[in-house]
């Protein structure tokens, strides 16, 4: 029981650092942090970047592994953290409010990483080089975030997820 | 030296020769003398004259400077010196320090951020300013000049830009890493692995689980290479190096832009 514990551990401890080894790869080899560094001209300060990268995959890690420990709403509810009453109230506002920030940045996230991968492989311009596409690369790229922002918003309104569009 | 010293010389002994002999012949003889006198030593003042002036411009023509241009140069002032934009070295340490005083542009214009040069251009100009030397260029051979703004580097939108970016960084990767277990069903998985090992059934909380997370954050760190502020190695870390070939990229593509657009100043 004990060594079979071990062994459990052992096993634990290695998926662990090669899905890290592999969802970084992906990561650093799309190079998106770099590239959001370089647009602010922040990039004296990629070591707090990193440390950013470190953290928020501890914190999904917690959140989607142990999920269960995870339920913040239900504690901060349950123990009336706001006092009694009006804890209900200013959680929900403060809850949409951590949502919001959460999606946004996760979605701008996504979005670059999306458009960061496609460029990786060169589609942008071997597409406009098989087409002759010499002007309005700006109304491509619009009509690019546009298409994608229609894409999310009709998947999560028809449900597109629970049936696989199908 | 030699050459020049002699002929003078020369002349002076032969006209002091002409002098003794034409003493007999009177004072006509005299002035004769006095004049080729005259001759003699502004023909000789005049060789001296040229033999420095060819001193000077051969000290310059044998030097070799030797120049090592920068791929991408930031300025502060509107002026760009020859020294901002490429290290500089010469045996003769005169044409060294002229050579980096050179003014090679202004910025006039305040919408003008940046400017790529030719490495000819600026071998130009140090031929024009020192004739006769040979430069040779060990670095780029485009140089993209950038003009900053001093007040860019702190402030508070600074410290907003930086705070949005470490918080993309941050959601975007849990949600990365939360995407990626909900991808490969990674609660099923670790059932499926203790089912397998233990012979019971999980109770969805195991030490697998935990391992796997104490795996994940030795993964990253090792990955990253630091832990709170503090390098583990000397090496740069993967999002310094990632940091660095963008950057090379971005000059590549901004000189290469430029050169298409014909924006190079070059010589023509």
């Amino acid at each position: 029981m004990f060594l079979k514990q071990i062994f459990l551990g052992i096993v634990g401890v290695s998926f662990g650092m090669f899905a890290a080894g592999g969802v970084f790869t992906v990561l650093i080899s799309v190079g998106l942090i770099p590239r959001f560094a370089g647009k602010m001209h922040v990039s004296r300060k990629v070591f707090l970047f990193e440390e950013a990268v470190v953290c928020g995959t501890l914190f999904g890690d917690f959140f989607s592994v142990f999920d269960r420990y995870g339920h913040i709403g239900d504690l901060v509810i349950k123990n009336q953290v706001f006092g009694k009453g009006n804890t209900e109230a200013v959680w929900h506002v403060l809850g949409l409010a951590v949502l919001m920030v959460f999606g946004l940045f996760v979605g701008i996230f996504v979005g670059c990483l999306a458009l960061a991968i496609a460029e990786m492989l060169d589609t942008i311009p071997i597409f406009s080089r098989r087409i002759g596409f010499r002007h309005g690369l700006g109304i491509a790229v619009l009509a690019m975030a546009l298409g994608k922002a229609a894409g999310s918003l009709l998947y999560f309104a028809q449900a597109v997820y629970l049936h696989g569009g199908g | 030296m030699v050459e020049s010293d002699k002929i003078p010389s020369m002349l002076k002994n032969e006209m002091g020769d002409l002098g003794i002999l034409r003493i007999n012949g009177g004072f006509f003889a005299i002035i004769s003398i006095w004049i080729v006198d005259r001759l003699g030593r502004l023909a000789s003042m005049d060789l001296v004259c040229e033999d420095v002036r060819k001193e000077r411009t051969e000290g310059m023509a044998g030097e070799i400077v030797y120049i090592k241009a920068e791929r991408n140069v930031e300025v502060m002032e509107d002026d760009v010196l020859f020294k901002d934009m490429a290290k500089v070295y010469c045996a003769d340490s005169h044409v060294a320090a002229k050579v980096k005083s050179l003014k090679v542009h202004r910025f006039s214009n305040e919408e003008q951020k940046r400017q790529v040069f030719s490495i000819l251009k600026l071998i130009e100009m140090i031929q024009q300013a020192c004739p006769g030397v040979t430069v040779e260029n060990l670095g780029e051979t485009d140089i993209l000049v950038e003009r900053v703004n001093v007040e860019k580097h702190k402030g508070f939108g600074q410290t907003l830009k930086i705070i949005f970016v470490a918080c993309i960084s941050f959601f975007g990767t849990a949600f990365t890493i939360m995407a990626f277990h909900n991808d490969v069903g990674i609660n099923q998985v670790f059932e499926k692995v203790y089912e397998l090992v233990m012979g019971e059934a999980s109770s969805g909380y195991t030490i697998l689980e935990f391992t796997y997370s104490i795996g994940l954050a030795a993964g990253i760190i090792v990955f990253f290479n630091h832990i709170g502020g503090r390098r583990i190695t000397k090496d740069p870390t993967p999002i310094e190096v990632e940091m660095r070939v963008y950057e090379k990229d971005v000059n590549d593509a901004l000189i290469e832009t430029a050169d298409r657009e014909g924006k190079v100043i070059d010589v023509s």
